[in-house]
């Protein structure tokens, strides 16, 4: 189930971030979107996780994204309503939606380390899905300078988060769990 | 003429008037001395800004009695966390500081209890 999970997500990552590079590129409105969405997406997983795991490194990481993307969110909001710019859905922030909807209901079938781990593993994907994004797409079709400079200095939260998602990876599979 | 008795009382309060201008004097010069020598010893202060998941600069050295403000410029909460528990912000929200005063000399390397990755170091001379 787990690696369906990661699979599906995987795929749908896949098939629209790059998807961007052969075409024009998405406008602002469409990278406002997918940023909403991204964030949203994890911030939802991170509530369910908050409230299932028992483990407290588990428990504090989800926090930790739950608190660190709504900030995130919060600033794109406030940046979006600034430049009177209306997020549009776009192929890609759909299929964040989708991915996000087929995590949060496969980690519902499960419970203790089994949950942990397609928690945790799903975490580190979807930064680095994020990352890719950011750097390939993102970043660098933003027009609008607030906007790039919003991407830009979000960044190194979704490096450190992949670094620690990475790390309670690692501890997850040494106890077995 | 007058009242010898008045005329004395009279010089006296004359002295004590004197005498309290003195006074008075005497203190405001030393309030004034006190006042420099606390704004001499209260120090500098610095500034560490916490951006883009980075304190910036990673490494200050201050001397003792400066005052140091981290201010997060992040979207999210840090903490300026000393790894020997010497110093310990809590949670700083964003776009607010938090300000220490160097008190004893040493290297103290501080971490972000909320993003581990996120170390620097304040070394108090």
């Amino acid at each position: 189930m787990k690696l369906i999970s990661a699979a599906l997500f995987g795929a749908l990552t896949l098939t629209s971030f790059p998807g961007w590079a052969q075409s024009a590129g998405p406008t602002d409105p469409q990278i406002a979107a997918i940023v909403v969405t991204a964030n949203q997406v994890d911030i939802d997983a991170g509530k369910l996780a908050e409230s299932t795991t028992k483990s407290k490194d588990v428990k504090a990481f989800a926090q930790r994204m739950v608190t660190d993307h709504s900030g995130v969110n919060k600033a794109a909001t406030d940046l979006v309503h600034k430049l009177g710019v209306t997020p549009e859905d776009n192929p890609t922030s759909q299929s964040l939606k989708q991915g996000g909807d087929a995590n949060l209901a496969n980690l519902k079938t499960l419970k203790g380390p089994q949950f942990d781990r397609a928690y945790i593993d799903h975490e580190v994907t979807y930064h680095e899905s994020v990352l890719d994004a950011l750097d390939k797409t993102l970043i660098p079709n933003a027009q609008n300078a607030e906007l790039k400079a919003l991407l830009v200095k979000v960044r190194p939260a979704f490096v450190a988060h992949l670094e620690h998602a990475k790390h309670l990876q690692a501890e997850l599979g040494k106890s077995g769990g | 003429m007058g009242n010898p008795a008045l005329c004395v009382a009279g010089q006296r309060r004359g002295k004590l008037r004197i005498g309290a201008l003195i006074l008075a004097y005497a203190f405001v010069a030393i309030t004034t001395t006190s006042l420099a020598g606390f704004s001499e010893t209260a120090g500098t202060t610095y500034r560490v800004v916490i951006e883009q998941m980075r304190f910036d600069p990673p490494v200050l050295t201050v001397h003792r009695g400066d005052r140091v403000v981290w201010v997060n410029k992040d979207l999210f909460p840090h903490t300026v966390t000393g790894m020997s528990k010497a110093f310990d912000s809590h949670e700083i929200s964003p776009n607010a500081s938090w300000s220490y005063v160097a008190g004893q000399t040493g290297r103290y390397r501080y971490l972000c209890t909320l993003h581990t990755t996120m170390r620097g170091t304040l070394i108090v001379q």
